[in-house]
């Protein structure tokens, strides 16, 4: 049950970024979306959220033109990019049509969300993977710090950018967390039908929005 | 502003489902009336119950923590303030009382010393909401009152839990309705408690899923044997207390008492009705009111669904209780429980051989029980039965207080994340919150206008045609 967000920088900017000045920009208050799916002893489930805070901004020189099949700017396949993401946790919430009130307080709890109300994420490196198909999303690696319920950890992991219509972008990935690597110990609530144990694996699957400033 | 019995459902929050093995949990016998028979209907306790304390939380989690300021402190307003206690001591959600109001000197002292010690006192409710401490408040007081309040509450940006009726004209509940709905970032509960009770969020969709077969008629009574007047030696007191008693400030029987009842009726029916058809008189309780103290009215609900109601001050008998007729089966509410009595050769499901039954009368009834995903079997040990225990207005006053939770909770992060410039996509923020069940300020105006008409028809003996647009904004 951990969660975690996400950040990674980069990318593209639709049709054509201008190489020359750097390109910010600002999370969009629709179009995202972050899930955090778990395993257990007695099933899988799922939370979920729509409120990813933050800026994307490519440097100076970075360019993503979804018609090239390559990156402009990058130096050894990294691209000068900075981002920041912030997910509040009690943003997020369980699907479960039974108890819901509980998986979420179960979860915030496991989290400490009194003292660390948001998962974070600080972009360190934007790797392109190249070569880009044309009309698909760009593939990249990004390695940051995540910051989960007040532990912070290097971690890496794949994103896609797409340009979307209007100067914005999609930047989507799916990001394993470990719990215990984030001093988060695995719920283990008793719902009346025994313990149910909470896998310390999830996954930290988000869609983030991003417009031009 | 009468309260009783318990029922509510929300479209925008999926129930459990009426699966046949969820009837089979056990119920109590003890409490049963005893004179007809049938299945009870009960929902799983954890349906809309606060998170338990059993499902291994090691420590109180951050609580939904929601300051209250709690206007009109007579009857109601004190019982308002016992369920908030009762919310702290259950420690599931915490709604402190942080201030209350009276414009009676007497009443706000009283209340202060015995309910609320902790809150600040005011005199004048503008004070209170004026308060930045208080982040939701409950109105209480008299039903024409409640649209002055209102529109001060929701323009001072506090979370508004309006006792219903909402108002005594269709002005003024239109007036409170639109400015609830247009002030996103507040939560307007209408106190329209059934809505919020799990058991009655458990019938509407084994009502509407056919177990009545096709509906034919529905009734319900509010019958107590009681003056309604309310003493004081003070003059102008007691003429502040006894609103109820005169036509200029009161809905009547049925906009008092039976509008939580009707509410239920176009709820369980799914419509609004077309027309009403009273009668009223004043039989018994002649001490100068003009309100009647029996009342009864006639509403025709579409597909030739007529419900009948009656309430009296006049009989204690029977209490108050609604059924709902179908060509199947007919499905009895009282209080939080409920039975079904199946037609001989109705369809079966299986699942009422192991039901538990209960006889009234000539009659056999099932007791219906929902089962959510949970385990249920039938236990005929009553004891073991524990159904809800808790009022109507407790279930909903904790929706309201968990919702005004979640609701403030989205929108601080949304303005901290994106600014305070896109209302809209706030808005379907706070529309995909999976929140409890409550009454809307939707549901509250459509109660408050079949409520207002009822009693105008039984007043003067009319049918009235319900007007499309008085139900609209």
């Amino acid at each position: 049950m951990k969660y975690f967000a996400l950040v990674f920088g980069t990318l593209l900017t639709a049709s054509l970024i201008t190489a020359s000045a750097q390109t910010s920009y600002s999370s969009s208050p629709s179009g995202s979306d972050v899930k955090i799916d778990g395993t257990s002893s007695l099933h899988d489930w799922e939370m979920e959220g729509s409120l990813i805070g933050g800026f994307f901004e490519l440097g100076a020189g970075a360019q993503l033109d979804p018609a090239q099949t390559g990156v402009t700017g990058v130096q050894d396949n990294k691209v000068p990019a900075k981002a920041h993401i912030i997910i509040p946790v009690r943003g997020i919430h369980s699907k479960a049509d039974h108890m819901p009130d509980t998986m979420d307080r179960l979860m915030q709890e496991a989290l400490k969300s009194s003292d660390f109300p948001r998962i974070e994420f600080t972009l360190k490196e934007l790797t392109f993977k190249g070569p880009h198909a044309v009309g698909k999303p760009f593939d990249f690696d990004v390695t940051g710090d995540l910051s989960i319920a007040g532990k912070t950890n290097s971690t890496t992991f794949p994103v896609t950018i797409e340009s979307l219509d209007a100067g914005k972008l999609k930047i989507s990935g799916t990001a394993p967390v470990k719990m215990t690597d984030y001093g988060v110990t695995p719920p283990a609530p008793n719902f009346g039908l025994g313990l149910m144990k909470v896998g310390k694996d999830v996954k930290i699957i988000f869609e983030w929005t991003v417009h031009k400033r | 502003m009468a309260c009783f019995g318990n029922i509510r459902m929300n479209d925008q929050n999926p129930l459990p489902d009426s699966n046949r093995r969820g009837f089979l949990k056990t119920t109590s016998l003890a409490t049963l009336m005893t004179l007809m028979g049938g299945v009870e209907l009960r929902a799983d306790e954890q349906t809309n119950s606060a998170p338990a304390a059993d499902a291994g939380l090691t420590k109180q989690p951050p609580p939904p923590n929601v300051n209250f300021g709690v206007i009109g402190l007579n009857e109601w307003g004190r019982e308002i303030l016992h369920e908030l206690s009762l919310m702290q001591v259950s420690g599931t959600y915490f709604a402190p009382v942080v201030a209350i109001c009276d414009n009676y000197p007497h009443a706000l002292r009283k209340a202060g010393n015995e309910d609320a010690p902790k809150a600040k006192q005011y005199a004048d409710y503008k004070d209170l909401l004026a308060d930045p401490n208080v982040q939701a408040v409950v109105i209480a007081t008299p039903t024409g009152t409640h649209r002055e309040i209102a529109l001060a509450a929701i323009a001072a940006g506090k979370h508004v839990y309006c006792e219903a009726p909402l108002a005594n004209t269709i002005d003024d509940a239109k007036a409170i309705a639109t400015a609830a709905r247009d002030a996103v970032k507040i939560v307007f509960q209408a106190g329209l408690q059934e809505r919020s009770h799990p058991q009655r969020n458990f019938l509407v969709p084994f009502i509407r899923g056919g177990a009545l077969g096709t509906n034919a008629l529905a009734r319900a009574q509010w019958h107590e044997f009681t003056s309604w007047r309310r003493d004081s030696p003070n003059d102008q007191r007691a003429k502040d207390l006894n609103w109820r008693l005169s036509q200029k400030s009161s809905t009547g029987l049925i906009g008092e008492a039976g509008v939580h009842l009707v509410d239920v009726a176009s709820w369980f029916l799914r419509g609004l009705p077309t027309a009403v058809t009273g009668f009223s008189s004043l039989v018994f309780w002649k001490d100068g009111r003009d309100v009647p103290d029996t009342e009864q009215a006639v509403y025709e609900f579409p597909g030739g669904v007529n419900y009948m109601f009656d309430a009296t001050l006049c009989s204690s008998f029977d209490d108050v209780y609604e059924v709902y007729y179908g060509t199947d089966s007919t499905i009895m509410v009282r209080d939080s429980k409920a039975w079904q009595f199946k037609e001989a050769g109705s369809p079966l499901g299986g699942w009422e051989v192991y039901a538990r039954k209960d006889t009234f009368y000539k009659e056999s009834g099932i007791m219906l029980v929902a089962g959510g995903s949970h385990q249920t079997a039938l236990v005929g040990d009553a004891a073991s039965t524990k159904p809800y225990d808790n009022t109507p207005l407790y279930y909903s006053l904790q929706s309201f207080a968990k919702n005004v939770g979640q609701v403030s909770q989205t929108v601080k992060d949304f303005i901290d994340l994106y600014g305070d410039t896109d209302p809209k996509a706030l808005q379907d923020k706070i529309t995909a919150l999976k929140l409890d069940p409550a009454a809307t300020w939707q549901d509250g105006l459509e109660a408050t206008v079949m409520a207002i008409k009822g009693n105008e028809a039984a007043v003067k003996h009319q049918r009235i045609t319900f007007e499309k647009e008085w139900f609209e904004l």
